[in-house]
């Protein structure tokens, strides 16, 4: 049983991260936004299994994260399949210092990528009335979350690569 | 240099997991056809151990003060307009839910509050929720222990409100962040700061005279309409308890 818990670490791991996107801790937070917490999963995950492996997790991280989240006809698919996909590309570097750097820069761009692809959706469906009133903030929500996951990406990713490093 | 992986080994895939992986598959299909309502129940116990107490009267006393003064001179207007018309709903206590507040995420697009209070207990999709201050927003989906609440400052939030000094509805959109705008229109309204905003009595999707917010300022006029940023009384940030409302409209 043991074995079996610490050879499926990485898959049990997953099943944990909707119930963190439930709990969205405020005081992790900047303006109440949060850290795009998927992405801390699926860098590691990529950088092991490459990016097929990375498209399928990306994807199916989508379906559940809609499945929770209130967002009508919005989905974050798109943006954890092309991140999942793009982070599959990259190797873990042996510099401590570059990889925590790495993990860092990754995750930004991703969420910026994720983040950007969401709010496309609501400027394409939604009414041309609403669209500039969205822009704003919009943009303020995409900055506060690329800056908090670029920051808390060292921590979580190495953490987490370490795990499915010991668990693959 | 980034280093690029040049060639992809499916390991993963290679190994012997096809069991698993199909169980995962099924589990995945059960979330995505029962809208995540495992985890909104797993989350209900797991979360149960953290649920609010009942201290949180310094918080929210400001925000109580004010909606007892708007609701009283609501009330006292609408019983003067509304003499003839004392069949109007009526909400008694055992019209309404109590229920905590078990998740809240009011940062970022995804603003919504998870209930401890689902279909078990008769929360029906569409009942206005309220909190100390006002309406907080409608809930969206159901499951058997929990239910979801689309506040009013999510992108997806649209709701007919009635601004009482000038006799006039308009639509009140969530923006994503904190203030959601209201759209006239019109351009010739004559709002201003501090008008108080209530539901409109022609929603179809609230009852009456809930009070929802204070205009904090009024934008530029634009050619055919006019737009305000509205300050909510209700602070999802700072409630722990609301009010399911059972009201058929």
């Amino acid at each position: 049983m043991d074995k079996f818990f610490k050879k499926n670490l990485s898959v049990i791991s997953f099943i944990f991260i909707p119930i963190l996107f439930l709990w969205h801790p405020n005081w992790l937070g900047i303006m109440r936004i949060q850290p795009y917490w998927p992405l801390f999963w699926l860098l590691p995950w990529s950088m092991i299994y490459g990016p097929i492996n990375g498209l399928i997790v990306g994807l199916f991280l989508g379906i559940i994260l809609d499945s929770i989240s209130i967002g009508g006809g919005f989905t974050q698919i798109p943006g954890l399949i092309l991140s999942g996909i793009w982070f599959g590309r990259f190797t873990k570097d042996n510099n401590t210092l570059v990889a925590h750097f790495r993990y860092g820069l990754l995750c930004a761009i991703g969420s910026f990528l994720c983040g950007s692809l969401y709010s496309l959706q609501f400027f394409i469906q939604d009414s041309p009335d609403n669209k500039l009133l969205l822009f704003f903030p919009s943009v303020k929500n995409v900055l506060a979350q690329v800056f908090l996951t670029g920051l808390f990406a060292p921590l979580f990713c190495s953490q987490l690569f370490g795990l499915f490093k010991r668990s693959k | 240099m980034l280093k690029i992986r040049r060639i992809y080994n499916a390991r993963w895939r290679h190994k012997k997991k096809k069991g698993i992986l199909f169980i995962f598959l099924l589990f995945l299909v059960f979330v995505r056809f029962s809208k995540g309502s495992l985890y909104k129940d797993f989350y209900y116990y797991i979360s149960k151990p953290f649920w609010p107490g009942q201290f949180q009267r310094e918080v929210i006393s400001k925000s109580l003060d004010q909606e007892f003064l708007i609701k009283s001179k609501q009330l006292e207007k609408d019983n003067k307009r509304l003499r003839e018309l004392l069949s109007l709903q009526r909400l008694s206590d055992s019209d309404t839910i109590s229920a905590a507040v078990i998740s809240r995420k009011n940062g970022s697009w995804w603003r919504q509050i998870i209930l401890n209070k689902g279909s078990k207990d008769g929360v029906e999709v569409g009942s206005p929720v309220i909190g100390p201050g006002g309406l907080l927003g409608r809930v969206k989906s159901t499951s058997f222990l929990t239910s979801s609440v689309i506040l009013l400052t999510s992108p997806e939030s649209k709701v007919g409100v009635w601004i009482d000094r000038v006799q006039t509805q308009g639509l009140l959109v969530g923006t994503g962040n904190d203030y959601p705008k209201l759209i006239f229109y019109t351009k010739d309204v004559d709002v201003k700061v501090g008008d108080f905003v209530s539901s409109s009595p022609a929603s179809t999707l609230l009852p009456p005279n809930i009070p929802v917010g204070i205009i904090q300022s009024v934008d530029k006029k634009s050619n055919s309409k006019k737009t305000v940023n509205v300050l909510l009384l209700g602070k999802p940030q700072a409630i722990d308890w609301v009010q399911i409302l059972k009201v058929k409209i």
